[in-house]
């Protein structure tokens, strides 16, 4: 009797040449992350009145691209629907 | 990237997020009613002390020494242990204990304990409030408390101090491999995909890994931060064990086998906060301990006291004077690694920039709680997956009516 072996993961058929350039992958999340990092030491440096409000903002930012893209996934027929 | 390191990184995604994943959604669940204790708190408990006197503004406090010499009026015998001025009410607590072995026995007797404190008015030095008498019958419990202390204790330690604590860093520590290793694997499965595509047309586990890559990249700086400063707050206690062992006994090496003297012939403690304002100058006196405390020094008032501006606020610098003679021995800044400590530990909590940002903490949170539960099913998909390769092979014929996981993975990547 003969054991197949478990399918393969995702990743490992798609080819490396056929994607985006890398900073394409990287744009948002570095603007994401960035972002937080700002929101974090705003308030912890600043601690007062405008500091605070740019913390709520750029700490809100994240949150609010999260619940834009599920809406958008959830919502609007898919036409979204990556590129392959 | 190769995909045989690939493979690797996926493996260290797996089985770092696998062995945490149970322990962060204990936090994370716990950790959503902590945000808001306070709140909780009032609303559900309240605040039954009589509103504060009154008193033209600018009436000046009453010398601490007063209100210890009424302490000890009420309580003829005994010691004073810690005298604390509030931070946000005009209110000094005063602890006090039979004497320091009955507190040193106590910690052999979980339910025994011999310490007490009474709140004054800081200005009138009129008693506010005692502490419940150690032989009346304990305080009702109320659901509030139960909830809240259940879920301070589960976030913390897991019900098993210090051993639980040190485990629940290490989680923390896992889940930073957890994340970073996801991070690598994000930029390989979103190579082509825009930001934020949720694949909704496709196989349904492609959906989780979509949702499992949005809600973990929009809040991977804000996990990191989180789980870094976590995983630092659990080790506090080693960390200030290690201060103690190492530079406060070295400051306290010339008075470790002295006597502890009797409390009626030391210098004035008022004095002894002024002395510290001026040694640690631009900071603020937050309590003093008196001299025979565990971990302190036989002849010294040690008194706390922190910066005044935001982030300093947060650093403390003991002070010591002789409580003998009221002069001032030194102000000893604490080691990087406890400054460190103390810098983190608002960033964990979230709790300094006001109700806005604990909210934001709580959402961030909810989303922390999504990649778990989508980490969670494609894990569970996946092995599945392997669980029907593994029948078919045996001959099982499965049920062709459900879509096979196997070709719908397969169609959808290829």
């Amino acid at each position: 009797m003969k054991i197949t072996p478990p399918p393969e993961g995702a990743f490992s058929v798609v080819s490396e040449a056929r994607g985006r350039p890398q900073i394409a992958v990287w744009r948002w999340p570095i603007a994401l992350g960035a972002l937080t990092v700002f929101g974090l030491f705003s308030a912890l440096l600043g601690q007062k009145g405008l500091w605070l409000v740019l913390s709520w903002i750029s700490l809100s930012i994240p949150f609010i691209v999260t619940v834009v893209c599920l809406l958008q996934a959830w919502c609007v027929p898919s036409v979204k629907g990556g590129r392959s | 990237m190769t995909t045989r390191t690939l493979r690797r990184w996926f493996v260290v995604h797996k089985w770092s997020s696998l062995v945490c994943t149970l322990f962060l959604l204990i936090v994370c669940v716990t950790g959503l009613p902590m945000l808001f204790s306070e709140q909780i708190w009032d609303t559900f408990v309240g605040d039954d002390d009589p509103p504060y006197e009154v008193l033209p503004p600018g009436t000046p406090n009453a010398s601490l020494d007063t209100l210890v010499e009424k302490a000890r009026a009420m309580f003829p015998g005994q010691i004073i242990t810690n005298v604390s001025p509030m931070d946000d009410e005009p209110a000094v607590l005063l602890s006090m204990a039979p004497s320091w072995q009955a507190l040193e026995e106590d910690k052999k007797y979980p339910d025994r304990n011999s310490s007490h404190w009474i709140k004054f008015d800081a200005r009138t030095a009129k008693v506010l409030e005692q502490s419940r008498p150690a032989n009346a019958p304990p305080e009702p419990r109320t659901w509030t408390g139960l909830i809240m202390g259940t879920c301070t204790r589960l976030h913390i330690n897991l019900f098993a101090g210090l051993p639980g604590a040190l485990f629940m860093g290490a989680m923390g520590g896992v889940f930073v491999v957890s994340l970073i290793s996801g991070t690598v694997l994000y930029g390989r499965f979103m190579k082509r995909l825009p930001f934020g595509a949720v694949r909704r047309d496709r196989a349904s586990r492609l959906t989780w890994l979509d949702l499992h890559n949005l809600l973990g990249v929009a809040t991977l700086v804000w996990a990191l931060v989180v789980g870094f400063t976590g995983l630092v707050n659990e080790l506090q206690r080693p960390l200030f064990g290690l201060w103690r062992v190492t530079d406060v006994r070295q400051i306290l090496k010339p008075y470790a086998n002295l006597p502890v003297p009797s409390q009626d012939h030391l210098a004035s403690v008022q004095a002894a906060f002024e002395t510290a304002r001026k040694a640690a100058l631009g900071n603020e006196v937050t309590g003093l301990s008196f001299p025979g405390a565990s971990f302190g020094s036989p002849v010294h008032y040690v008194l706390w006291t922190r910066g005044a501006t935001p982030l300093r606020a947060r650093l403390f610098t003991p002070v010591l004077v002789d409580a003998r003679t009221g002069a001032l021995t030194g102000a000893y800044p604490m080691p990087w690694y406890l400054r460190f400590l103390e810098v983190s530990r608002p960033l964990h909590f979230g709790d300094y920039g006001g109700m806005p940002l604990r909210i934001l903490w709580a959402l961030l949170d909810c989303v922390v709680i999504g990649v778990l539960v989508s980490g969670v099913v494609l894990w569970a998909g996946k092995r599945k997956i392997a669980t029907d390769a593994r029948l078919r092979a045996l001959g099982y014929a499965l049920d062709e009516g459900e879509v096979s996981p196997v070709s719908a993975l397969a169609k959808g990547v290829s």
